[in-house]
């Protein structure tokens, strides 16, 4: 019922190569790299990608929008956290979408943003499946971008 | 559709036209017994004759489970459809919907809606006289506000309220304990309440009619003029949980914010019977809570968590 992040590769530990399948209408929330590098390629569909400033230390307001833009079938993307924060999300009603993530250090935690307050909030990513097999959610912790 | 489509594939299951520049769907689908998944996306399908005559007649009108007609032109749901009762899913997605008929209730098999990237403004409490619905997204709409009624959805799993024109959500949204997924973010939700200082004071009406339900006067329809008896039919309960009044018409709008430990503060709005009445929910920023507050506090605090849980940014 939302965005399904799928594992292929964990190169003998060195990155995390996913793929990632989004429904109509299905958005990630705003959030940052953990200081690795992330690598996108649209395999199929087009995603909005839209990129944010880091909130202020004490800042408790509306997060500014940087730039937005669609990435079409083939296109990539890349982001770090000097660069900024970033949503990403399928805007279609009519077409599923799928991309080709790279993180490399491989990373299980980031921050997702409130995009009202800049509040920060640290979750853990889960897979949906892992290297074609469905993995089945140990607790009803909230997962991520 | 092509002419003789039944007659040389009586057998088919799937069919997708998706793509192909349709205006119309014939009388060819009539005749199809074994059909359970239609697709019919991004087509010109929108005007008169999109749906066949005969539809609620028809084999499919019970063998059809998945109907996908999402980047068309329709500008209203075709009642015909309304009469496929054994659709599980529908995707009207990226149409030009203004609104969703009541009559969506007929369609009690459905588990799956898809409603996003409309000009939707409303949502008829009729809505949620769907006991199978699991997913039910009306992302990208114009929606103002959500009729308190949704929350009696108790298989709804996921919801998707993006982008729309919401301010608050009604308190008993709390009430979904199976739901999964929210999202919410797009909306114009309100941080901050002023509190209306002018309040109209009940009718004599209204004061009776309290009187009458808060004391259990027993009455009956040969006691009453027939019109005071419905007036007294349709009392609401006052959801402070230490008054166990009723009001009428007059109550008092009061939106308290439920905090999610600092990360989330919901605005939900709550009706009360008079300016006097504490709200069952208070927000965890006040400092001074009363013993009497406690109890409500606790469920709230427990709902929230749940809701924190659930929430998507």
């Amino acid at each position: 019922f939302r965005y399904t992040r799928n594992l292929v590769d964990n190169g003998n530990g060195k990155f995390n190569l996913m793929i990632l399948c989004w429904g109509e209408g299905h958005g990630s929330s705003i959030h940052d790299h953990t200081d690795s590098h992330c690598f996108m390629k649209i395999l199929q569909g087009n995603l909005k990608e839209t990129l944010f400033e880091w909130p202020e230390k004490k800042g408790n307001g509306e997060m500014t929008k940087k730039s937005e833009r669609v990435l079409r079938e083939n296109q990539c993307a890349y982001i770090n956290d000097s660069i900024g924060l970033h949503r990403v999300e399928n805007i279609s009603h009519t077409e599923s979408a799928v991309s080709l993530h790279l993180y490399s250090p491989p990373f299980n935690a980031c921050n997702t943003f409130d995009q009202r307050t800049g509040h920060k909030h640290k979750v853990t990513m889960t897979f949906y499946s892992q290297f074609g097999e469905r993995t089945v959610c140990v607790s009803m912790r909230r997962d991520a971008p | 559709l092509p002419a003789g489509l039944s007659q040389w594939f009586p057998a088919l299951e799937v069919l997708d036209v998706s793509g192909t520049g349709l205006a119309e769907m014939g009388t060819e689908l009539l005749s199809l017994p074994s059909l359970h998944t239609l697709l019919a996306k991004n087509n010109r399908l929108g005007g008169p004759g999109s749906l066949p005559k005969g539809l609620g007649q028809a084999p499919l009108a019970r063998s059809l489970r998945v109907l996908n007609l999402s980047g068309n032109r329709f500008s209203e749901v075709p009642p015909a459809l309304l009469r496929l009762r054994g659709l599980r899913s529908l995707s009207l997605g990226g149409n030009r919907l203004h609104s969703i008929p009541p009559d969506i209730q007929e369609l009690q098999s459905l588990e799956f809606l898809y409603l996003g990237g409309n000009f939707i403004t409303a949502i008829p409490p009729e809505l949620a006289k769907l006991p199978s619905l699991r997913y039910l997204v009306l992302c990208d709409n114009k929606i103002q506000s959500i009729p308190p009624q949704l929350a009696q959805l108790h298989s709804l799993r996921s919801l998707s309220l993006h982008n729309n024109l919401l301010t608050y959500l009604p308190r008993e949204i709390l009430n979904l304990v199976h739901l999964e997924e929210l999202s919410l973010r797009g909306n114009p939700l309100v941080v901050r309440f002023v509190r209306d200082l002018t309040y109209n004071p009940p009718s004599l009406q209204e004061l009776a009619g309290r009187t009458v339900k808060a004391r259990n006067i027993p009455y009956a329809p040969s006691d009453l003029p027939e019109s005071l008896v419905r007036y007294l039919s349709l009392a609401s309960n006052c959801p402070n949980p230490k008054c166990g009044g009723v009001y009428f018409d007059s109550c008092v709008r009061q939106i308290k914010f439920v905090d999610f430990c600092g990360k989330y503060r919901l605005p939900l709005m709550h009706y009360l019977c008079s300016p006097e009445c504490s709200s069952p929910f208070s927000s965890a920023s006040q400092s001074s809570t009363s013993q009497s507050e406690s109890d409500s506090e606790d469920e709230a605090s427990v709902a929230a968590h749940r809701m924190q849980k659930v929430l998507l940014g």
